[in-house]
């Protein structure tokens, strides 16, 4: 437990997770706010074919916040950057402090863990509210399974970036495939025009928990392989497996490897 | 400012190159981009080789890879400025050679050095294994029409990566660099051109949308807004921007 | 010779150095001392243009740093750690400097037979421990073998045979007529060094003058340092 308090306050403490938390909270609400505007005269005509995705969208592209934040968490015990040079790594410091590096790996997914959900809270509400403030009385209500979904879906997306990093022990490959995958024109997309296998990728299995909740989802920008693949409950047991295989070839690795190599 | 002979300049620019050419991490980017643009190519071939016989082209197939393969520019501009912030080598750098805008402009143009070259390759590369696979189904384009669009990517790319560098320059961390860049790439500009079609006009002198024109294939349908050499203006003019915002801030700010 | 002139610099509210104002002279080693947080780096920054000063001026030979026509071969640095990046090898770090002013490779190869990295130049920078961090930083300081140097805690982090490896260097450079600015905590080992002292605190100059001179009463340099420098100056002896 006191691992867990020292790693929050770790990660609470970089200079670099403003910028998670600013993307995190306002990005989902900005993209649900265009998403909204774009289809507002379809949705008050009745005759939008998303409008059980209006908002949701904001939740399901905007998770660049926890992607940084999962990557930060890991990349900042390795690398400093500043014109000052003590290229001191900080891991060295971080494992005199909590000698078991089970602990600290485990500490440190549960502050990534808390700190994800936290965040997915304040991006719903943010998004929730502009999602009224725009559609007023049209909006759709929010399901709260839906919701859970989409918070399980961001820890879970924060646990895979944490879990590439520790791999890679450099930021920028993590940051890279992660973002340019949450986007419309994510790699797994791609594949999954070449291969159905492509349906059991985290970022595909995972987002059936809260979006193509509907059977008729066809739309200019979705198209048929956004198509509804599992039950909401299989698409997140899918990326979970994902998560926690991730997590242990991490440790496993992490326990095997010299601290400065 | 005392830098006057030629010689100086020369030697600046190699020291500049040294730098880029003993960076492991360059080398690693570049790598991976030319594997990853390969299996992207591949990807997009079998989709492809999927639809019907002689309806798409070699080019727009093997440049589909292109809005991936630019990720890879970009963390490549970025490594190359924001690793003078890295174990205080700023200050070696600035203590050998003071003449800030001069240093940044040349570190530009040795990056520019190296991107042109790999650029290419890695471009051709993708478009040749296209070629080779889909000789028989896909319509093959004429040579000038491929080594012109070949050239447009080759400049979009290198455009492309002298921004990112400008930014990284700006931003100095490669993360927030890296963030910035990425989302503006991948997800703010596509996304805003889904949802909002309307300004879709205007969308079309932001870099990388002019950048677009720069290589895409002429004969598609779509009516071309821009010329490929406007584009090319426009990516220019907006690099060169960037570059001297850099530089600006380059100068007034303590290292 | 470097002349710093009633030097002062603002970062944001804080006032970082309130109007230092000192001389480095040829054929002397300076040391430069203050607590941790007095302004020593701001100051040895700002006279390698690194840094903006806020008002007053920092200059070499009467020049700033960077009207310098060829500064490598002017004034050698070394700051804090090695200033080179972590996946560079020491060589390749010390080769792009030497070509950014045309010396030839074979001065890399001499400067770092002289700091003694040579078995270690093939190595990357991050792998090596801080002294030889330290030893790098020298290598590039005395590259383009200039006459004035620049130090900054040069014998941190350095095993007792580079600490005296350093203190002779130093007083051989400055024998043969050379400018030597060194800051440092070390106070015995700066009271073997050094010819000129500068005391430095809270961003104000406490004392400056030959060793002799700042001592003054007090046995040593470290007691003289210590009654300039600490709050209660008056209770001390």
């Amino acid at each position: 437990m006191r691992a867990f308090n020292a790693e929050l306050s770790k990660l609470l403490s970089l200079p670099g997770i403003w910028l998670a938390f600013l993307i995190g909270a306002f990005a989902p609400a900005v993209i649900a706010a265009l998403d909204s505007i774009a289809q507002k005269d379809e949705i008050i005509a009745g005759v939008s074919t998303r409008l059980s995705e209006v908002g949701y969208i904001g939740l399901g592209f905007g998770v660049q916040g926890v992607i940084i934040l999962g990557v930060l968490a890991v990349s900042s015990e390795y690398l400093t950057e500043s014109s000052e040079s003590s290229g001191g790594q900080q891991i060295t410091t971080s494992l005199t402090v909590v000698s078991s590096r089970l602990h600290f790996l485990l500490a440190k997914a549960g502050a990534v863990t808390v700190i994800s959900i936290l965040l997915c809270i304040v991006a719903i509400m943010t998004t929730v509210s502009t999602t009224h403030l725009i559609l007023g009385e049209y909006a759709p209500a929010f399901e709260w399974s839906r919701l859970t979904g989409a918070i399980c879906y961001w820890s879970f997306t924060a646990l895979l970036a944490f879990g590439f990093t520790f791999l890679t022990k450099n930021g920028i490959l993590p940051l890279a495939v992660l973002m340019i995958n949450s986007s419309i024109v994510s790699f797994s997309v791609l594949l999954a025009k070449v291969t159905k296998l492509a349906f059991y990728l985290p970022d595909r299995a995972g987002i059936e928990m809260f979006m193509f909740t509907s059977d008729r989802s066809h739309t200019p920008i979705t198209g048929s392989i956004f198509d509804r693949f599992y039950t909401p409950l299989t698409g997140g047991l899918v990326m979970f497996a994902w998560v926690v295989v991730l997590l242990m070839v991490a440790a496993i690795v992490f326990h095997r490897r010299d601290v400065a190599s | 400012m005392s830098v006057s002979s030629s010689r100086k300049i020369t030697q600046i620019l190699g020291a500049e190159l040294g730098k880029l050419v003993t960076l492991p991490l360059i080398w690693l980017a570049l790598m991976w981009t030319f594997i990853l643009n390969l299996v992207l190519a591949a990807a997009f071939t079998s989709v492809g080789l999927q639809g019907a016989a002689g309806t798409q082209s070699v080019l727009n197939i093997g440049l589909a890879s292109m809005g991936y393969l630019q990720a890879g520019f970009i963390i490549l501009g970025i490594l190359a400025t924001c690793s003078e912030y890295t174990g205080g080598q700023i200050r070696t750098t600035l203590t050998t050679i003071p003449w800030r805008g001069f240093q940044l402009s040349t570190k530009h143009l040795a990056l520019a050095i190296i991107t042109i070259p790999a650029a290419f390759i890695i471009a051709t590369s993708g478009v040749l294994y296209t070629f080779f696979m889909m000789r028989d189904t896909a319509v093959v384009n004429e040579i000038d029409t491929m080594i012109q669009t070949l050239v447009g990517a080759t400049g979009y790319l290198t455009l492309t990566t002298l921004l990112s560098a400008a930014i990284g320059a700006l931003l100095r961390r490669t993360t927030p660099a890296l963030v910035v860049l990425l989302g503006y790439y991948f997800i703010v500009s596509p996304l805003t051109r889904v949802f909002l079609p309307s300004i879709k006009n205007y969308l079309n002198y932001f870099p990388d949308t002019a950048g677009y024109y720069m290589y895409m294939p002429p004969s598609s349908d779509e009516i071309n807004v821009l010329t490929p050499m406007q584009g090319t203006g426009f990516s220019m003019l907006w690099t060169l921007i960037f570059i001297t915002v850099a530089i600006v801030f380059y100068r007034k700010r303590d290292a | 010779m470097l002349t710093i002139n009633n030097l002062v610099k603002h970062r944001g509210t804080q006032e970082i150095l309130s109007g230092i104002s000192f001389k480095a002279r040829p054929g002397r080693v300076t040391g430069f001392l203050g607590p941790n947080g007095a302004g020593k780096s701001s100051t040895l920054r700002i006279l390698l243009g690194l840094d903006r000063a806020t008002s007053g001026s920092a200059l070499i030979n009467g020049k700033p740093f960077a009207e310098l026509h060829n500064p490598l071969l002017t004034v050698g640095t070394a700051l804090d750690g090695s200033g080179a990046h972590r996946m560079r090898t020491g060589r390749a770090h010390l080769r792009w400097m030497a070509r950014a002013v045309g010396l030839p490779r074979s001065r890399v190869e001499e400067v770092l037979e002289l700091v003694g990295l040579t078995n270690a130049a093939g190595k990357r920078v991050g792998s090596y421990s801080l002294g030889m961090g330290k030893r790098l930083g020298m290598a590039a300081a005395l590259l383009g073998d200039p006459e004035i140097l620049v130090l900054d805690e040069p014998v941190n982090g350095l095993d007792p045979e580079g600490i005296r490896w350093i203190r002779t260097f130093l007083r051989e450079r400055a024998a043969s007529g050379n400018t030597v600015l060194l800051s440092s905590h070390l106070m015995g080992e700066l009271a073997e060094t050094v010819d000129d002292v500068v005391i430095i605190n809270h961003g104000k100059v406490v004392a400056d003058g030959t060793l002799e001179e700042v001592t003054g009463n007090h046995f040593t340099l470290e007691e003289a340092f210590f009654a300039l420098t600490s709050e209660h100056a008056g209770d001390t002896v």
